[in-house]
């Protein structure tokens, strides 16, 4: 039994629609067989009004207890800190965040935009948009470095975009059965189950990056790190492991990695030449390699493997 | 009953932050106003970026409706671009479109809008008993069934997409993939699941050929008579709990429809020019008046901001001519002067009207008589908005008749897909004007860009709850929810559910709160506890 309570801030509800595709459980097994308890939810709460009003400020009162404060959307601190461009419940929503994560067993941000800022932030950032407990790359955000929960962690940040339903549900079980004790986190608060593993991991393709057969859109087979800008050496997330719809991933389906559970989302800031398109160096050396190699070693293989390639097979597709 | 404030602040179910305050005269609403009451600014996101930041933008401007803003996205860039596009690059735009439309249907009527019929409200009504047992949520019978199948139709979309919501598989020239066999072969299977889990035997008790044989409201009340199986269905009990509940007496709005229509034809659409976009539409465009059907023309599309927080602007421009957005200093809905600046949301206004964009409005185009062959001609929507006129009820109908239809056309597309054929041709980058339009499941939705130097001039984003929401115009002319909720019958001030069922009933994308002012003096009065 662990009661949840799910805002949104500068969010599309992208999270919310991931979440409500969850298989393993449902969403509806989650609350009759796991025993979650959804005080309110912006697109399934039933309670209006001054109910949720009370039911907030019941919560700060210590009058229902608050297990899990689920967070979706960028906090928008927009204009001049004031918060004016996000009111709920009569208030700016990041006033309302501030006082829960003070009274939060556990404090989890789901998506890009609450764990990085994400889209909202990306330069000009119109509506002073933050994450949780980063932006980009930096830790502090909105609720600051230090901030810890009641439940003795700090934001647990499941990035996506959006989060992989089973992520979220997961992580929700984890806490209600007990389990948090074994969730670890890594530097940027990614739970490891999920984020210690690259994209590339499980890729149908990786034979395919290994023989640097280059792919393309529109076509069968071939890797898509060298011309169309996949990130799935560099990202860590369960994609191909835990497959999306319980069907497919993007790589699978010839649709480059996007990069989206790295801080760094959409990476390069949208800038000329960087949306699914590979970034070069003297137009032919791709400007990011895959973590952990030295861009010297990777280029030589690569050129080797472009003149010599040692098995020919990958490149046969069938239909 | 005399003249009462509400406050309902948050009315949840559906994504963002809308404000609406109302006034109350004798039990009756006299006068609304919406406020969008949040902003991102992605337009300003996109300015001076790849000109093909909108694939990756614009689907995350909403994670219920982003396969659409990608329909538009591409397609904007198709006209700018001047690509080529085959079959069956249009094939799987439209399943894309398609499977994100049909899986709304029930996830937006079982977690959304059916709940509400679930108040107390209607608790004297014979058929309420019902209507609890099915559809409260979370344990309603048929809520964990349509909710659980509303799943399934977005696993097609990840066969092609890799994963929904948020795949940014349709590009200029084209798709991403190059599905194979078991793609194909697999999408059926899973189509096949959402008719045999819920589409025949709980929603409509029959076979869809069965209902696609209604053509008039006439038909559709002997439909519900016809046998216990119809009758029981969920759509059976919809249309009788509807009736007996009253929802086809409140709610009309505007009377006035707007589509921009979707799905371009495998082979009408190969060479993607504006102009020609109407004639390839298979659920057409249009712009309905209320008496006339009239061709959709995207030049007389306009948006007013003289309600809208946004300065550096004049009223009444195409979006190819406004700025960039320039936010202004925004009040609480308490705090606000609705003389002046009052939302977050500009007001779209189709030849200087207000229009209402939804199924609806897709549905009325359907009965356009002069539909050509290829484009949907069903006569329904065209007998019942004479019959019934708009209402909540003819809404909320209108949003799930469009189910059976769209089964069979993801049906029929996944059959057409040439396992040989091209499915992308890359087109050259080139400065330019590009406009794309779409329905997105709730909606009108359209995209215009302008590059220049090889990045993003401009970009202007018009969506459904654009439409629906938006404030008063340049002539303070209201919006269509602000004049929807004009007449609607307060029954109890303490529970005004009537205010949530008419603004749900247009799936507005943002969270509704409701205050209700004195209509003589506009003072607030009182604050009820809901």
């Amino acid at each position: 039994m662990a009661n949840v309570l799910w805002l949104q801030g500068g969010a599309c509800s992208g999270n919310t629609m991931s979440f409500l595709n969850a298989e393993e459980p449902t969403v509806v097994e989650l609350i009759t067989d796991f025993g979650l308890n959804i005080l309110w939810h912006p697109t399934t709460g039933l309670q209006i009004g001054d109910q949720v009003q009370d039911l907030l400020k019941d919560i700060l009162d210590g009058k229902v207890q608050m297990d899990i404060l689920v967070f979706e959307g960028s906090i928008i601190q927009g204009p001049d800190n004031t918060g004016t461009m996000n009111l709920f419940a009569d208030r700016p929503m990041k006033d309302w965040i501030k006082e829960l994560s003070e009274v939060a067993g556990y404090v989890v941000a789901i998506g890009d935009c609450a764990t990085w800022g994400g889209i909202p932030a990306v330069p000009p950032n119109p509506s002073e948009s933050t994450g949780m407990q980063f932006l980009k790359k930096n830790k502090g955000g909105f609720l600051g470095p230090n901030y810890v929960s009641k439940g003795g962690l700090p934001v647990i940040n499941i990035p996506g975009c959006p989060a992989h339903p089973d992520w979220i549900t997961q992580i929700l079980v984890a806490i209600s059965v007990g389990r948090i004790g074994d969730v670890q986190i890594d530097d940027y608060h990614r739970p490891k189950t999920f984020f210690t593993d690259f994209v590339q991991t499980g890729c149908t393709n990786v034979v395919n990056f290994a023989q640097k057969v280059d792919g393309g859109f529109g076509t069968r087979g071939g890797c898509l790190f060298y011309e169309v800008g996949c990130r799935g050496p560099m990202t860590r997330a369960s994609c191909n492991n835990i497959l999306w719809n319980r069907q497919s991933s993007k790589t699978r389906a010839n649709h480059p990695c996007l990069g989206c559970t790295e801080p760094g989302f959409p990476h390069h800031d949208l800038k000329k030449g960087s949306v699914l398109k590979t970034m070069k160096t003297l137009g032919v050396f791709p400007k990011e390699v895959p973590e952990g190699r030295s861009k010297l070693a990777y280029y030589m293989e690569a050129g080797f493997q472009k003149i010599l390639p040692t098995n020919k097979r990958v490149q046969e597709t069938s239909k | 009953m005399s003249v009462t404030e509400l406050n309902i602040s948050p009315v949840g179910r559906v994504e963002g932050d809308l404000d609406v305050k109302v006034y109350i005269d004798n039990g009756k609403v006299t006068r609304a106003h919406t406020q969008a009451a949040m902003f991102r600014g992605f337009e300003k996101i996109m300015a001076g970026k790849d000109p093909q930041s909108g694939l990756i933008v614009t689907p995350r401007i909403c994670g219920i409706c982003g396969g659409s803003h990608l329909y538009c996205a591409s397609s904007a860039l198709d006209t700018a671009w001047g690509t080529k596009l085959t079959p069956n690059a249009l094939l799987l735009r439209a399943i894309g479109q398609a499977s994100e439309t049909l899986q709304s249907i029930p996830r937006w009527y079982y977690a959304i809008f059916a709940t509400d019929l679930a108040n107390k409200k209607y608790a004297d009504k014979p058929l309420y008993k019902e209507v609890v047992k099915r559809w409260s949520a979370y344990v309603g019978e048929t809520f964990q069934i349509g909710l659980t199948a509303s799943g399934l139709p977005v696993q097609i979309y990840a066969l092609f997409g890799g994963q929904w919501p948020h795949s940014s598989y349709m590009v200029p020239g084209g798709v991403m993939c190059a599905p194979t066999l078991k793609d194909i072969t697999r999408a059926h299977a899973i189509l096949a699941q959402f008719k045999n889990d819920w589409l025949e035997p709980v929603w409509l008790g029959c076979s869809i050929e069965r209902y696609m044989e209604i053509k008039t409201w006439d038909d559709m009340l002997a439909w519900v008579e016809e046998n216990e199986s119809q009758r029981n269905s969920d759509l059976g009990l919809l249309i009788r709990a509807g009736l007996e509940f009253g929802l086809d007496k409140f709610g009309q709005g505007v009377g006035k429809f707007l589509a921009t229509g979707t799905y371009l034809h495998k082979d009408m659409y190969n060479n993607p020019t504006i102009e020609g976009r109407n004639a390839a539409l298979i659920s057409s465009s249009g712009f309905f008046d209320s008496e006339n059907y009239h061709e959709f023309d995207h030049m007389k599309v306009s948006e007013h901001v003289k309600h809208s927080w946004y300065g550096n602007q004049e009223d009444g421009l195409h979006p190819w001519d406004e700025p960039l957005p320039t936010p202004m200093k925004s009040q609480t809905l308490h705090d606000s002067d609705f003389d002046n600046q009052y939302s977050w949301s500009k007001a779209p206004r189709y030849d200087g009207h207000a229009a209402e964009a939804g199924p609806l409005a897709r549905v009325i185009m359907n009965a356009n008589p002069n539909n050509k062959e290829h484009q949907i001609r069903d006569p329904l929507f065209g007998d019942i908005i004479k019959k019934l006129g708009p209402s909540v009820f003819t809404r909320v109908l209108a949003r799930v008749h469009e189910a059976p239809r769209i089964y069979k056309f993801i049906e029929q597309w996944l059959s057409e897909i040439d396992l040989d054929g091209e499915f992308y041709v890359k087109p050259v980058e080139k400065d330019g004007k590009g406009f794309g339009a779409t329905e997105a499941a709730r909606g009108a939705l359209a995209h215009w860009i302008e590059i220049k130097d090889g990045v993003i001039k401009n970009y202007q984003v018009m969506a459904p709850t654009t439409w629906n929401v938006g404030p008063q115009d340049g002539n303070d002319n209201p919006g269509p929810i602000e004049t929807a909720l004009l007449g609607t019958t307060i029954e109890d001030p303490l529970d005004p559910v009537e205010v949530g069922i008419v603004a749900r009933s247009f799936d507005s994308c943002l969270v509704c709160t409701v205050h209700a002012h004195d209509a003589q003096s506009g003072a607030e009065l009182s604050r009820f506890k809901l």
